[in-house]
C-alpha cells in the first residue's frame, strides 16, 4: 500500500473541506496569516523558487523563475489561474476545485501577494458548472473573513479575484489563448513572444499558474522550500496528482511523490490491471503525450525522466491501456479530439489535423490503404514542430508512437478491413 | 539613425546589417531574398499563422518562422536547406489539401502567391483520397467584393486589414477549426470605402473584385504608372489595361501619400468609360436639343462665338480643378492670351483656397502629431486615404483628434468634438492663438480644454476644407503662435476637386496668374461671373470639368445664369447637369487617355501616364483648347503637347517664384460665411451640406462599379427638433428655400445639432445647392410630406 503522506488531498473525501469553518479548523488559512504577519512578497517568491517547483498543469516551468520575469516597471499585474483542465485523462484540477476550494484561495492570494497582483482571474472551464458555484461561494465566505477583498487581514495587501468561466475550447488552457478568451475575444493563441510575464492581459505583465500549482504554493510556504525539495528527484521535486484512469481496477487521483516508478502507480496506486490482462500501452501525461510500452513499466514519473524516454509527464493524466484495447481506435480517438478542438489559426494543425484524423478513421473502419500508411509514417515531420502552439504538435506524438511499435496492428486493418481484436473479440464470444 | 542599435548576422552565409528589431524576412529583403510568406505583411502586426516562411536558425532545433523572429547579433540564418525544404513542402501540402482546383477559372491565376510558391517550394501531386471538404463558393460579401471560403487560405490578411488599417473590425473569422470561414461580424454586408485594398492582399482568390471578376489575365495587362484623381490626396495607382481597354486599377505604393492603399472610389471609377452614358463626340444645339456634331464644327461655332464675347470683355471661365497641371496652364493660358480675360476661376464649390498661404503640411505629418485638429472637412468622405492616416495615428499613437464644426461627423476614430455654428470658428481660432501666445484666457465653450491640448502637443496638423476663410486666417495665425512656442504645426486644406490645387496654383483663379504670380487687374470670379450672366452682362461662358448647377453654393443663381447666358459650351466626360445648358458640348478625355502631371493637396506635383488612348471624337482639353485657338488665329499661343506646356508651366512658376505665405485667390464679398442665428422657434432650420464619398454628378454617378453604393440624398435632424416637426425617421420631408426645394426623406438622430438640418450634397435628384445663398448657408422650412393613407379593407 502507498504510504505517501497526501499534501493537497488531504481531507478530501473525509470532510467537507468547502465548508470554511471545516477549512479553518483544519489549519485552513494559518499559511496565509503567517505570510502577511510575517513575510514580504520577495520572502514568498524566494521559498518557491528554492523549492524548484514546476507547473502543475502540463509545461512543467519553473514556477519561481515563471513569476521572476515580471517587469519592476510599474506596471498592473494580473495572477491568472488556470482551471481549464480539458486535457483527456485528466481530473485532479475538478477535484481540487470541487472538493478544496478554499485551499486553491488561499494558495491564490499567498501567490498573488508574492506577485504584486492586486487582480487575479480565475478561468474555470465552461463546463465544470458546479465547481464554479462551489467555487464562488467559497470565494464568498473568504471575503466575508477578509481572505479575500480589500486590506486582507489588516494588512496593506487587497486582492480581487475575479471569476471567469470558458465556454467549451480546450485550446483555452493555452495561456495566451486563456488571456484572449478573459479579454472577451476569440480563444486563440497569440505569438509568444512577447510571453505573458512582459504582455498579457490587456498587455499587462500577468502570469498564468495551474491549480494544482497554486495549492502546493500554501504548503512550501508553509513547510518550507527544503521539505517540497526533498521530495522526489533534485530537478523534478514534490509531489503530482496522477489522475490515473483506463484498464485498472481503481482508477482515480492519487497523490504521489514524483520519481515512483509507473509500475508502482499502477500496482500499488491503481490497483493493478484487470484480471487476466496484460499491459500493452500507457500515456503517462495526458492526450498530447507519447505512450510507452510493458517494457517501459519501470520508467520513473517525473518531468526529465520521462522527457528522456521522448514523452511527457505533462499534467499528469495517466491512461493504462492492456491488450484489449485496439492502438488504431485509441489513435482515433485522439485525433478526433484535436481536429476538434484545433482553433483553427494556423495551417499545419488545422488542415493537417483534419486529414490526419480522417485517415485514421477509415483505418479504423476498415476503409484503409497502404498509402494512408505511408503517408502517416511521414506526416510528423512537417506536422510537429511547425505550430504557432503545443495543440498542433500534440497531434502526432501517440499515434507516431503506437505505429512505430505495432506497425502490423496498422498493416492489419488495411489486410483486413477492420479490426482484427475486434474480430478476435466477436470469435471469442 | 545614429543611435539606432545595429545588428549583424548571417544569413545564407552573408553577412547582414540591420536594425536592431528587424524581422528576419525583413532582414533577409536586405539581401534581396524572399522568404515566403502569407500572412505576414509589412503594414501589419505579425501573426505566424500560415507557418510558411519557416527558416533555419542555428542553435534553435525547431524550425522558427521569419516573419516573427526579430534578429539579433551573430544569429546563423538558412532560408533554405533540406529541412527548410520539407517544413515549406508540408505547409503547401497542407494548403493545397482542400484547395480547390479552380486555376482555369480563377481570377488570381497568375498572379497568385499559393500557384508561384507551390511551383518553387511545393508537392507536385496531391496525396489526399477522400473528397475535398467544401465550403461556400461565390459569397456576395457586398457591394464590391466577392469570396471564395474555399480558396480561402485563412491568413487572415483581410480580417487584420479591416482591423488594424480601416479600423472597422466589421471582417472577421467566424466558425472554427478547419471550418473556419471568413465572414462579417453581424452577417450583413462589407461595404468599406476600402474593400478593394482586401483583394490585392489576399494571396489567393478568395476575395475577389465584382468589377474585375472574370475579364483579364494578368499576363494580357499593360501597366500605367499613375495617379487618382477622385479627391485631392493624389493615390499613386496603376491602371492595368488589355487591349486598349481599362480593366482595374492596382495600388502602387508612395509610402508618402497613400502608403500602399486606395479607397474604392478611386479604384474601381473607370467602368464609365464603356457606358452608353459617356460622352463619345461633340454635342451642338439645334432647334433646342443637344445633336451630334463634329470636332471641327464644333470648334467653329465656339470660336465665332467666343471670338465676339471675348473682344467685348465679356467671356468667361470656369473650370481647371478637374484638368492636369498642364491643361489648367492651358486654361489660363486661353483666358489670358486668348480670349484676353482675367475671368476665369477654378471654383465651381464651396472651397475658396485650395491651399494654406503658409504653414502647408506634408501628410506624413499626421503620422507622428499629437493633436489633429479638423474643421469643415470630413475627411472619411473626402480624403478617405488620409483619414486612414489619422486613424493609424489616433489608435496606435494615441493622437488626439479634434473636430469643430456645426454637426457631430460619423468618424471612425474616437474624437473630441466641439459644437461651433461655422460662422464662429474664426474666433474659437483667435482666441486659441492668444491664448496659446499671449497667455490670455481662452473664450468660447470648450476653449480652455482644447487650448491645454495645444499647449501640451509638440505636433499639431490641422485638417480643414477651404470653405472658412476667416477660419482659415485664424487658423494660420494658430500656427505661427504654435510654431512660434517650440511646436511643429501645419496645415493640410482638403481640396474640392483632385486638382484644386494645382489649378490654382497654374493660375485658374481671377488675380493670380501661374505661380501665384499677382495680376494688375484681375478678373471675375465665380460667383461674380455667375451674377454678371444673370444680369445679362456676360455673353459667352466656357465651363471646363466643372458641374456648377450641381456643386456651386448657390445653385440658383448658377441655374439662371446658364439659363441666361447666351452662349455656353461645356466640356466634359459626361453630360452633368450643366452640361445640358450648353450650346456646344465638347467630350473631353478622361485622365487615362491623356498624360500629364497633378497637384496634390500637400502641393506634391506627381506625373501620371496614359492608360489607353480616347475613343475618335473624344479629345483631351488640351487639345480642345489648342484647337480653338487656332480658330481664333492664336495658334502660337497653345499647343497640345503636353511637354510643351509643363516645360511652360515650370517656367513661369520658375519666374514667380512662389513661396510662403502664398497669394490668395481673389474672394468676392458673397464668398463670407454668414454668421447664423438659432431660430428658437424652429420655423426656420439652417442647412449644412453633408460629403458623402459616392456622392457626385460626373462621371462616378455613371460608374456601374459605383452604383450599388450610391448613397440615397437624406436630410439628419436632431431626435428633438423631429419630435417638434412630427416626423419620425425615413418619413419623407420638403426643404423649402426662398429659392428653390427639395424633397428627400429624413434622419433622425443626435449627429445634426438643434436647428439645423444636415443634407447630402451633391445629389442631381435632391441637390441641395438649391437651398444655399453664395456663401454656402441656407435656411429653410420644414413640410414634412402627408403620410400615405392606409388602405381600407
Amino acid at each position: 500500500m502507498p504510504t505517501f503522506e497526501p499534501v493537497i488531498m488531504k481531507g478530501i473525501g473525509e470532510m467537507d473541506l468547502a465548508d470554511i469553518d471545516v477549512y479553518e479548523r483544519g489549519g485552513g488559512f494559518s499559511v496565509l496569516r503567517k505570510v502577511m504577519r510575517e513575510m514580504t512578497p520577495d520572502a514568498v517568491a524566494a521559498v518557491v523558487t528554492e523549492s524548484n517547483l514546476r507547473g502543475r498543469g502540463g509545461a512543467g516551468f519553473p514556477t519561481g523563475r515563471k513569476w521572476s520575469f515580471l517587469p519592476k516597471d510599474g506596471r498592473p499585474r494580473y495572477l491568472v489561474c488556470n482551471c481549464d483542465e480539458a486535457e483527456p485523462g485528466t481530473f485532479k484540477d475538478r477535484m481540487l476545485l470541487e472538493k478544496t476550494p478554499l485551499q486553491l484561495i488561499e494558495g491564490l492570494v499567498i501567490s498573488a501577494y508574492a506577485m504584486g497582483a492586486k487582480q487575479a482571474y480565475t478561468y474555470i472551464r465552461g463546463e465544470f458548472l458546479e465547481g464554479s458555484r462551489i467555487f464562488r461561494r467559497a470565494l464568498a465566505a473568504a471575503h466575508s473573513r477578509n481572505y479575500v477583498g480589500d486590506r486582507i487581514l489588516g494588512s496593506d495587501f487587497s486582492l480581487d479575484i475575479v471569476v471567469h468561466r470558458g465556454s467549451g475550447a480546450y485550446i483555452c488552457g493555452e495561456e495566451t489563448a486563456q488571456l484572449e478568451s478573459i479579454e472577451g475575444r476569440r480563444g486563440e493563441p497569440r505569438l509568444k513572444p512577447p510571453f505573458p510575464a512582459i504582455a498579457g492581459l490587456y498587455g499587462m505583465p500577468t502570469v498564468v499558474n495551474n491549480v494544482e500549482t497554486l495549492c502546493y504554493v500554501k504548503h512550501i510556504v508553509d513547510r518550507g522550500a527544503q521539505w517540497f525539495a526533498k521530495i522526489g528527484p533534485e530537478k523534478s521535486p514534490g509531489p503530482k496528482i496522477m489522475s490515473v484512469s483506463g484498464h485498472v481496477r481503481k482508477p482515480g487521483n492519487y497523490e504521489i511523490p514524483l520519481g515512483i516508478s509507473a509500475r508502482e502507480l499502477i500496482e500499488e496506486y491503481g490497483g493493478g490491471l484487470l484480471p487476466g490482462r496484460t499491459l500493452k500501452a500507457f500515456q503517462p501525461g495526458g492526450a498530447s503525450s507519447a505512450a510507452l510500452f510493458e517494457e517501459d513499466i519501470d520508467v520513473a514519473i517525473d518531468f526529465d525522466s520521462l522527457a528522456a524516454k521522448r514523452t511527457m509527464l505533462g499534467s499528469g493524466g495517466f491512461v493504462v491501456m492492456d491488450d484489449t484495447a485496439c492502438m488504431v481506435n485509441c489513435a482515433r480517438t485522439l485525433t478526433r479530439f484535436f481536429e476538434h478542438e484545433s482553433c483553427g489559426q494556423c495551417t499545419p494543425c488545422r488542415e493537417g489535423g483534419q486529414w490526419v484524423a480522417r485517415m485514421v478513421a477509415r483505418l479504423e473502419a476498415g476503409e484503409g490503404s497502404e498509402e494512408d500508411l505511408r503517408v502517416l509514417n511521414v506526416i510528423n515531420n512537417t506536422i510537429t514542430g511547425t505550430n504557432l502552439c503545443p495543440l498542433g504538435d500534440s497531434i502526432m506524438p501517440f499515434l507516431a508512437s503506437v505505429l512505430k511499435r505495432f506497425p502490423d496492428e496498422f498493416a492489419a486493418h488495411v489486410a483486413h478491413g477492420g479490426c482484427p481484436l475486434k474480430r478476435m473479440a466477436a470469435v471469442v464470444a | 539613425m545614429s543611435d539606432v542599435k545595429m545588428v549583424k548576422l548571417l544569413i545564407d552565409g552573408q553577412e547582414v546589417t540591420v536594425p536592431d528589431g528587424t524581422l528576419v524576412v525583413e532582414a533577409a529583403k536586405t539581401l534581396g531574398t524572399q522568404v515566403p510568406v502569407y500572412c505576414y505583411h509589412p503594414k501589419m502586426d505579425p501573426v505566424g499563422l500560415c507557418r510558411i516562411c519557416l527558416v533555419e536558425i542555428e542553435k534553435t532545433p525547431k524550425l522558427q518562422i521569419a516573419c516573427s523572429t526579430r534578429v539579433s547579433e551573430g544569429m546563423v540564418v538558412r532560408t533554405m536547406s533540406p529541412k527548410v525544404a520539407e517544413g515549406r513542402r508540408g505547409v503547401l501540402e497542407f494548403l493545397l489539401l482542400n484547395h480547390p482546383l479552380d486555376c482555369p477559372i480563377c481570377d488570381k491565376g497568375g498572379e497568385c502567391d499559393l500557384q508561384d510558391f507551390t511551383m518553387e517550394y511545393g508537392p507536385g501531386a496531391s496525396r489526399l483520397t477522400e473528397p475535398k471538404l467544401h465550403k461556400p463558393k461565390r459569397v456576395d460579401l457586398g457591394p464590391t467584393i466577392v469570396l471564395d471560403e474555399e480558396r480561402c487560405i485563412l491568413c487572415r490578411r483581410c480580417t487584420r486589414f479591416d482591423n488594424e488599417i480601416a479600423q472597422e473590425r466589421n471582417l472577421v473569422v467566424v466558425e472554427r477549426g478547419h471550418s473556419s470561414l471568413i465572414g462579417t461580424i453581424d452577417g450583413g454586408d462589407y461595404a468599406s470605402y476600402f474593400s478593394g485594398n482586401t483583394t490585392e492582399i489576399c494571396p489567393v482568390g478568395a476575395l475577389t473584385s465584382k468589377a474585375y471578376r472574370f475579364r483579364a489575365r494578368p499576363w494580357d495587362l499593360a501597366h500605367a504608372d499613375s495617379v487618382c484623381t477622385q479627391c485631392s490626396v493624389g493615390c499613386n495607382y496603376r491602371v492595368d489595361a488589355r487591349f486598349g481597354n481599362v480593366m482595374r486599377t492596382f495600388t502602387r505604393e508612395n509610402p508618402d501619400v497613400d502608403g500602399g492603399w486606395i479607397c474604392d472610389r478611386g479604384r474601381y471609377t473607370f467602368n464609365y468609360l464603356y457606358e452608353p452614358s459617356r460622352l463619345r463626340e461633340p454635342l451642338v444645339r439645334r432647334d433646342s436639343d443637344l445633336k451630334r456634331a463634329s470636332f471641327a464644327e464644333a470648334v467653329t461655332l465656339t470660336a465665332e462665338k467666343l471670338s465676339k464675347a471675348a473682344a467685348a470683355g465679356r467671356a468667361g471661365i470656369i473650370g481647371g480643378g478637374r484638368l492636369s497641371d498642364e491643361e489648367a496652364y492651358a486654361l489660363q493660358l486661353f483666358a489670358r492670351k486668348v480670349l484676353g480675360t482675367n475671368n476665369i476661376d477654378h471654383r465651381a464649390r464651396l472651397q475658396r483656397y485650395a491651399s494654406p498661404a503658409r504653414f502647408g503640411a506634408q501628410l506624413r505629418d499626421i503620422d507622428d502629431a499629437d493633436l489633429i485638429l479638423m474643421f469643415g472637412a470630413i475627411t472619411p468622405e473626402q480624403a478617405p486615404i488620409l483619414d486612414l492616416r489619422i486613424r493609424r495615428a489616433v489608435a496606435r499613437r494615441g493622437a488626439h483628434l479634434v473636430f469643430v464644426g456645426p454637426f457631430k461627423p460619423a468618424l471612425a476614430v474616437p474624437f473630441h468634438y466641439i459644437e461651433y455654428a461655422a460662422g464662429a470658428i474664426g474666433d474659437l481660432m483667435d482666441s486659441l492663438a492668444d491664448a496659446v501666445g499671449r497667455g490670455s484666457q481662452p473664450q468660447g465653450p470648450f476653449a480652455t480644454d482644447l487650448a491645454g491640448r495645444l499647449q501640451s502637443a509638440a505636433q499639431i496638423v490641422a485638417v480643414h476644407n477651404g470653405r472658412n476663410t476667416v477660419a482659415a486666417g485664424a487658423l494660420e495665425r494658430l500656427m505661427e503662435t504654435m510654431r512660434g512656442a517650440g511646436k511643429r504645426a501645419g496645415i493640410l486644406v482638403v481640396g474640392s476637386q483632385g486638382n484644386a490645387r494645382g489649378a490654382e496654383a497654374a493660375g485658374c483663379v481671377p488675380n493670380l496668374g501661374p505661380g501665384y504670380a499677382p495680376i494688375a487687374q484681375p478678373g471675375l470670379t465665380t460667383a461674380e461671373m455667375l451674377t454678371a450672366a444673370v444680369a445679362g452682362k456676360l455673353d459667352a461662358l466656357y465651363i471646363a470639368g466643372a458641374n456648377p448647377v450641381l456643386t456651386f453654393a448657390d445653385g440658383a443663381l448658377a441655374h439662371a445664369a446658364l439659363e441666361n447666358v447666351p452662349f455656353l459650351v461645356v466640356a466634359d466626360q459626361v453630360l452633368t447637369e450643366t452640361a445640358r445648358y450648353a450650346d456646344v458640348v465638347f467630350a473631353a478625355a478622361s485622365q487615362f487617355e491623356k498624360r500629364g502631371h497633378v497637384t496634390n493637396l500637400e502641393g506634391r506635383r506627381q506625373a501620371f501616364a496614359q492608360a489607353v488612348e480616347a475613343p475618335v471624337g473624344v479629345a483631351t482639353d488640351a487639345a480642345i483648347l489648342s484647337a480653338l485657338a487656332a480658330a481664333l488665329g492664336k495658334r502660337d499661343e497653345l499647343f497640345d503637347d503636353p511637354d510643351w506646356l509643363f516645360s511652360r508651366l515650370e517656367a513661369a512658376e520658375r519666374a514667380a517664384k512662389p513661396a510662403e505665405p502664398l497669394a490668395r485667390p481673389k474672394l468676392d464679398t458673397l464668398a463670407t460665411p454668414q454668421r447664423d442665428a438659432l431660430d428658437v422657434q424652429r420655423k426656420t432650420f439652417t442647412v449644412i451640406p453633408v460629403p458623402k464619398l459616392y456622392a457626385g454628378g460626373g462621371p462616378s454617378m455613371h460608374d456601374p462599379g459605383l452604383a450599388p453604393m450610391r448613397p440615397e440624398p437624406r436630410a439628419s435632424f436632431h431626435e428633438d427638433d423631429a419630435l417638434l416637426l412630427g416626423i419620425a425617421q425615413d418619413r419623407v420631408v420638403t426643404l423649402s428655400g426662398p429659392n428653390g426645394s427639395i424633397t428627400v426623406a429624413a434622419n433622425v438622430g443626435t449627429s445634426a445639432a438643434v436647428g439645423t438640418v444636415l443634407v447630402t450634397a451633391d445629389m442631381p435628384e435632391a441637390p441641395v445647392n438649391r437651398l444655399l445663398d453664395a456663401s454656402g448657408t441656407g435656411r429653410v422650412t420644414v413640410t414634412p410630406a402627408p403620410l400615405r393613407e392606409k388602405a381600407t379593407a
